[in-house]
């Protein structure tokens, strides 16, 4: 399992080097052969026994996180999110500037704030990370204007539950990696995509049609949990420990019929645990390969995560393991899956 | 043609399931075609040749608004999420349609004055849908989580006009049906597309004329008519007035060519045509225009009233001005 690793190297939509490398050295001896496209893309090959189909499996190395926007004369830093963060969930925090200097952001005490006013949420135009620079100086001697900020947390992982940052969408790199070590070849022509810029706009996987025209697609996420004691059970949108999670429709895509029901098929022929995802909010490059070119189906398949978005997610292990089984089990299927 | 109106506006065909809806097109359409083909979207395409090497391609989307299932509770009650742009007050007291049950939607409260806030405020985490089951089991086994459901309405004749669900775009589909039925030995070679997923982002289109690479494109969809009581102000369009050529909505500009050409079209069948600047919305020729290198596009436009309901209305004139107007159209040189 690469789950630490890979979460604890920043990446945020747009510098996403440190993860590609990561992921490059450890899978290059592994694969038929690897690129890096024009928008930094990381592309793996692994051919087939058959090759009559191609079929790429994605996930995306960005995270959200921040980007410096000014340098102030005090020498703390102005600050603007990159992919959506709320800004609640911002204060209080270690933050890594450029993956190497430390930060923090914090808030006003409470002792000056009016009652109302704790009630209220923070916006980014007041909030300011703080380096330990006393002057515009000092601190631009360590960051500049541009700089990327990614949350400093480490990994945790206690019995069956880990916490860390990033696991959307760094567990379903971790799924794809975990895939790429097994030895054997399956029948179809298998790509293996490590997208940028998803947070930002589905951006990477824009320009995959043009370069590999796959027949179909599976798009490996870190999905909302949900599954909070404020929110009624019917509202939750998936549950940890309850297995993969299964998209049938999300934003701007409903998922292919064949590819929904056969994912549904091969966890029910290997008794694996799934279940469906049951919000329809939030987007996947899924959407993003369907406009593309002729067309991509694709099918979403997930790993729960509690708290995306934050600092500081939960995932379930076993959800974690059971998502590689049934990614291994649909790719064993060969040219029998959604036929 | 009213009964092909009344075969495609009843059939169920919500975005991503439009299978159904797609059999009745193309069951229609035997005879009157060279050929078809799914592409791996699963939009239907289906041509006709023509003398000239020209290609044009109409569009009408196939899928329709509807409802998805996101949850079953212990008592068989179903909660719902929309699929498309739906309004939880359409839904209130109505029925929706399932492949396998109908239901009645309806929404919570447990005091009178929760009622009375959750009926202002209303969203869909309000609404339930009872299919009639006893338990959480029954109703698995027949609309499980992930089934889409559609407006549980028919088709009838209202005085001069036509009333039914998914008009938007079944009455595209059907004007697209009976173009094929009109060509003969038409001028130029012509492509339909009966494109799903438009309701949900305009998805199927995004990639129906990749392969084709048409000299250009006709979507063909509704547009809001607000000829109503207090209907919203600066629009123009009105059912009778004959179909709408577009000049602009919020998603895309008409290519001016093809408006010319449609208009010409109109003069030369002498069919009555209305012009429509509509504030909001979008049609398939938003994506369409923006295929490959850019395809020269515009939406010709069936006014209809209460857009997005279980009583969307038309004026079977309009319609069948739609059909003249197009055949016309394919008939012209098309110099661009």
């Amino acid at each position: 399992m690469y789950l630490k690793e890979l979460t604890e190297l920043d990446g945020v939509s747009g510098d996403e080097g440190r993860v590609r490398d990561f992921i490059k050295e450890k899978i290059e001896s592994k694969v038929d052969g690897v690129k890096v496209d024009v928008l930094g893309n990381l592309i793996a090959f692994k051919k087939g026994t058959k090759s009559n189909r191609k079929f790429l499996l994605a996930a995306h190395m960005d995270e959200v996180g921040f980007m410096v926007t000014n340098v102030e004369d005090d020498g703390t830093l102005s600050f603007a999110p990159v992919g959506g963060v709320d800004p609640r969930v911002v204060v209080g925090k270690h933050v890594r500037i450029k993956g190497e200097v430390p930060g923090v952001i914090g808030y006003k005490a409470i002792h000056l704030q009016k009652r109302n006013e704790i009630l209220e949420s923070p916006k980014y135009e007041n909030l300011r990370i703080n380096i330990g620079a006393s002057s515009k100086d000092e601190a631009t001697q360590k960051v500049e204007i541009g700089d990327y900020v990614s949350f400093a947390t480490d990994f945790r992982c206690e019995n069956s539950r880990a916490t860390g940052k990033a696991f959307d969408d760094r567990a379903g790199c971790a799924v794809l990696m975990e895939i790429i070590e097994r030895s054997e070849r399956f029948e179809d022509d298998i790509y293996f995509a490590f997208l940028v810029q998803e947070e930002t706009g589905l951006r990477g996987s824009a320009v995959l049609f043009e370069q590999l025209q796959p027949n179909l697609a599976l798009v490996i996420e870190g999905t909302t949990a949900g599954d909070d004691p404020g929110l009624p059970e019917h509202q939750w949108a998936t549950h940890l420990g309850d297995g993969p999670a299964i998209t049938f429709m999300h934003r701007g895509y409903v998922v292919n019929k064949k590819i929904y029901e056969s994912i549904l098929q091969v966890a029910q022929k290997y008794d694996i645990k799934h279940q469906p995802k049951r919000r329809t909010a939030g987007g996947t490059d899924a959407a993003r390969l369907a406009k593309t070119g002729g067309g991509v189906p694709a099918g979403v398949i997930s790993v729960p995560a509690r708290y995306i978005h934050s600092p500081l997610s939960v995932i379930d292990v076993d959800d974690f393991k059971n998502t590689v089984s049934l990614v291994g089990k649909i790719l064993e299927e060969g040219e029998g899956f959604a036929r | 043609m009213i009964d092909l109106i009344k075969e495609l506006t009843e059939s169920y065909g919500p975005s991503g399931r439009e299978e159904e809806v797609q059999k009745v097109v193309l069951k229609h359409l035997e005879g009157h075609i060279d050929g078809h083909r799914f592409d791996p979207l699963g939009n239907l395409l289906v041509w006709k040749k023509g003398k000239s090497d020209k290609k044009v391609l109409l569009d009408a989307h196939i899928d329709e608004i509807g409802l998805v299932v996101t949850n079953i509770d212990d008592k068989g009650f179903l909660r719902i999420e929309p699929v498309g742009g739906v309004s939880p007050y359409t839904y209130v007291g109505h029925r929706v349609r399932f492949p396998k049950a109908t239901g009645v939607v309806y929404y919570e409260g447990e005091t009178p004055e929760e009622q009375k806030k959750n009926l202002s405020n209303l969203t869909f985490d309000h609404l339930f849908v009872d299919i009639g089951a006893c338990d959480r089991k029954e109703a698995e086994s027949i609309v499980p989580i992930g089934t889409f459901g559609v407006y549980d309405s028919y088709f009838y004749e209202n005085g001069k006009y036509l009333v039914s669900k998914s008009m938007d775009d079944r009455i595209g589909c059907a004007v697209l049906v009976e173009v094929f039925k009109n060509l003969k030995d038409p001028r130029h070679t012509v492509i339909g597309s009966f494109s799903v997923q438009e309701e949900i982002g305009l998805v199927g289109a995004s990639v129906a004329a990749y392969d084709f690479s048409p000299l250009l494109c006709v979507a063909v969809d509704v547009t809001d008519s607000a000829d109503y009581p207090k209907g919203l102000k600066r629009h123009a369009m009105a059912l009778g007035k004959g179909p709408a050529i577009k000049i602009k909505d919020r998603a895309s500009i008409s290519h001016r060519k093809v408006v010319e050409l449609l208009e010409q079209a109109a003069q030369k069948a002498g069919v009555p045509y209305q012009k429509e600047v509509l504030t909001f919305g979008g049609t398939n020729a938003a994506v369409l225009q923006r295929t490959k290198e850019g395809i020269p596009s515009a939406t010709l436009s069936i006014p209809t009233r209460y857009v997005h309901s279980p009583s969307e209305t038309v004026s079977l004139s309009d319609v069948e001005g739609a059909v003249k107007l197009l055949v016309s159209f394919i008939d012209l040189e098309l110099e661009l």
